[in-house]
């Protein structure tokens, strides 16, 4: 072997390391699936953080309400995606995959279940603790020993449940709330969707009750969210 | 190199004409197609031969008797004659009606030499067709040699092994029945088989391709094919019977384990591995239900009894109309589409791959709790709309893990379709809606794609919502060189004063709600 390769002697000593640093980062960037499937959270898109004070907690449960939780609750699930995660689709093969695609999710990690109502129960504890994000759009009232039962589950497997359509039960973890919503790029006659402004309003239980809303394009011209505005006191520290 | 298996073959000359049941020494001729196929001696005495013209041959002998070929005919007056053959060897293969062959093996090795065979044959052939023709026997190395000694008999005729190449050079290369082939040489000078088996096999094959291959080893006094070190094909599939019947799932999956291990003992002593394998469940009273599963070398006994207490429990607790009327009495295991076993390689660093394995595990699990078309995973299409271009397949279907979707960067666009963002709800059954302007009358698009009133408000049955915003019409005339699945649409954006934006579509004079930005 040619000296010269095992003397570098040519090049800086920092930028010798500097590179290494960088070539160890990558590294960890491929692990990065592997070590988030153990820790407490899963990865969150940066516009909707101001909205989870404690981020996406594994073993949570969401509740998004209100005209464009769809694309809000698309928008919860799409990080997580992107990092690796699978995303179960529960009772909802209207879902605009199309949107869900450009919102971020990774659809190759998308699985789309259609249980009758008999057994909408029993599928989604079954996907819990398999798939780490499981969307549901329950047709029927979920009933509160259901919905405590599936919470049970959640917090025992580590996965993330959001209702889609506002049917949870008072006592989700995070709640959201599509309050308004405004279109723009539509005229009279002329023009074409572009993107729609929403205030979001969250509350919860624990850490998430603070009250907090932001202002967001959901979606952006792109069909990514962006941040506008966000209104939440200081994060505390606690105790 | 092994030699071709020693077989007797034994013929009957003129079988089609015999099979007539007509006396042979009158002038007897059988034609197929406008020729002559067989014929009497006393007809070939005055040169009726095969291949001859109808005419031709009734111009030479004019007293010929024509009959029509009834091969049906000629097998079934055959088959007595081989049935006497029954107490000498039980395998007798009819090569045609009027020929048969033996492997002399077995009733050589009995009765003491091919030549004591032979003699038998032709006793007992002989008593059964009553001297109506005579039967002429060939010994040789391989059913080819054998045939042509036959022919060649007087009335028997023993190749000694090791010989038939010797036999066989001084053959007209027209025995090979290939009368292209025959042509060819003949014409480039190789007129016997001898001089056919002096070439060299791999010129012979680059020149006359597989077919001259074979037929080169036959004039070579090989076998046809060469000896084929494959395994004939092993049933792999493994089965057990459960009495009594059962009723519960688990006590067939129990049974199903030790079958998977039995299954996968077999496929790993032989290298190799299935794809699939499918579940195969009988009940005491004969319903069955088969079902397939992906298997890829990867499941476990553990996880293929897991698939099997999947199965069964859709099937055992499902609903009143597919539930089986009694107690499971059979279970098997056929694996599908072997591989060999060449080892899985898992992704390096072990995390998506273990994520994959338990989306992987869920979906097949809820496949067999819900049925195979609830659980679905996404595929890429082409279309227009929203909901085409990304469409749902079953997820038994493909392979969830390590998955990619397929997205072709140079796919050139689908001209019609909708810019981002895209609606967040595709509408699979969509509501009729009707659009109306500001007097209340309903607008539509007439043959020039234009509206006839500007669009003011959305109602149906039970509401009304004021349009803030629209844009449109956006015309679409798909598949119209098909008059079934043609769709002419005219489609529009739409955002109501309460703020929500639908896509409707105009077709045939009715306005529908296709799509939600929700």
């Amino acid at each position: 072997m040619a000296a010269a390769e095992l003397l570098p002697s040519v090049v800086d000593p920092d930028e010798a390391i500097a590179d290494r640093r960088a070539r160890l980062q990558l590294v960890g960037d491929r692990v990065a699936p592997m070590a988030l499937a153990r820790e407490r959270t899963l990865p969150l898109l940066d516009e909707l953080t101001g909205l989870f004070p404690e981020g996406l907690r594994r073993g949570s449960t969401v509740s998004v309400a209100g005209s464009g939780s769809t694309a809000l609750a698309l928008a919860v699930a799409a990080a997580a995606s992107t990092a690796g995660s699978w995303v179960a689709v529960v009772g909802d093969p209207d879902l605009g995959l199309a949107a869900a695609e450009e919102v971020g999710v990774a659809l190759e990690r998308v699985l789309v279940v259609d249980p009758e109502a008999s057994s909408w129960s029993s599928a989604v504890a079954a996907l819990v603790g398999a798939v780490d994000i499981v969307l549901v759009a329950p047709r029927h009232r979920v009933r509160d020993a259901e919905a405590r039962r599936l919470s049970a589950r959640l917090r025992e497997r580590g996965s993330v449940l959001v209702c889609t359509n506002g049917r949870w039960p008072s006592g989700a973890d995070v709640q959201l709330e599509v309050m308004e919503s405004e279109w723009s790029g539509l005229g009279c006659g002329h023009g074409v969707l572009q993107s729609r402004r929403v205030t979001v309003s969250g509350g919860g239980r624990g850490a998430s009750a603070r009250p907090r809303s932001a202002d967001l394009l959901l979606p952006g011209p792109l069909g990514r969210p962006e941040l506008v505005h966000i209104e939440a006191p200081a994060l505390v520290a606690q105790g | 190199m092994v030699a071709p298996v020693r077989t007797l073959v034994a013929w009957c000359p003129d079988w089609p004409v015999v099979a007539t049941g007509a006396p042979l020494d009158e002038p007897i001729a059988v034609v197929q197609a406008n020729k002559i196929v067989a014929s009497s001696p006393s007809a070939r005495e005055q040169g009726v031969v095969r291949g001859l013209r109808r005419r031709v041959a009734q111009a030479r002998c004019a007293d010929l008797q024509l009959h029509e070929r009834d091969e049906a005919r000629e097998a079934r007056t055959f088959e007595p004659v081989i049935g006497t053959l029954d107490h000498i060897t039980p395998r007798i293969e009819v090569i045609r009606p009027g020929t048969c062959a033996v492997i002399t093996r077995g009733p050589s090795r009995y009765f003491g030499g091919d030549e004591k065979v032979a003699d038998l044959i032709r006793e007992a052939m002989g008593t059964v067709l009553n001297g109506r023709t005579e039967v002429r026997i060939g010994v040789a190395d391989g059913s080819f040699a054998a045939e042509l000694a036959a022919r060649a008999a007087q009335p028997t005729r023993l190749i000694p092994q090791g010989k038939v190449a010797e036999f066989l050079a001084p053959m007209r290369v027209a025995v090979l029945e290939l009368p292209e082939l025959a042509d060819v040489l003949v014409r480039l000078g190789i007129r016997t088989l001898g001089a056919f088996a002096a070439l060299p096999a791999t010129d012979v094959l680059a020149r006359f391709g597989s077919e001259g291959l074979a037929a080169h080893r036959l004039s070579s006094g090989l076998d046809e094919r060469p000896p084929d070190a494959r395994y004939p094909p092993v049933d792999w599939s493994v089965s057990a019977e459960i009495d009594p019947p059962a009723l519960q799932v688990d006590r067939v999956a129990f049974v199903a384990r030790s079958l998977a291990d039995e299954l996968h003992q077999r496929l790993g002593r032989d290298g190799v591995t299935c794809v699939r394998v499918a579940i195969e469940a009988e009940t005491e009273f004969g319903e069955e239900m088969v079902r397939l599963w992906r298997h890829e070398g990867t499941l476990s006994d553990a996880a293929v009894a897991d698939r099997v207490r999947w199965q069964l429990d859709g099937w055992l607790n499902g609903s009143a109309v597919t539930r089986p009327s009694g107690g499971i009495s059979r279970v098997s295991l056929v694996p599908d589409d072997l591989i060999a076993a060449k080892g899985r390689q898992l992704g390096f660093w072990g995390g998506e791959t273990e994520v994959d394995e338990r989306a992987a595990r869920v979906a097949a699990r809820l496949q067999g709790q819900l049925g195979a078309d609830a659980v679905r995973v996404v595929e890429r299409r082409g279309g227009r709309h929203p909901g085409e271009q990304l469409s749902l397949v079953p997820a038994a279907t493909v392979e969830l893990r390590g998955r990619t979707l397929f997205d072709d960067p140079e796919q050139p666009p689908w001209p019609g379709g909708l810019p981002t963002p895209s609606p967040t709800r595709v509408v699979s059954a969509p509501r009729a809606v009707e659009v109306v302007d500001k007097d209340g009358e309903l607008v539509l698009v007439d043959g020039r794609g234009l509206l006839s009133a500007p669009p003011a408000g959305l109602r149906n049955d039970r509401r009304r919502a004021d349009i803030a915003a629209w844009a449109g019409p956006w015309p679409i005339d798909e598949r119209w060189w098909d008059a079934e699945t043609h769709r002419r649409q005219a489609r529009f954006q739409i955002v109501t004063s309460d703020g929500v934006a639908r896509m409707l579509t105009l077709e045939g004079g009715q306005w529908w709600v296709t799509a939600v930005w929700d």
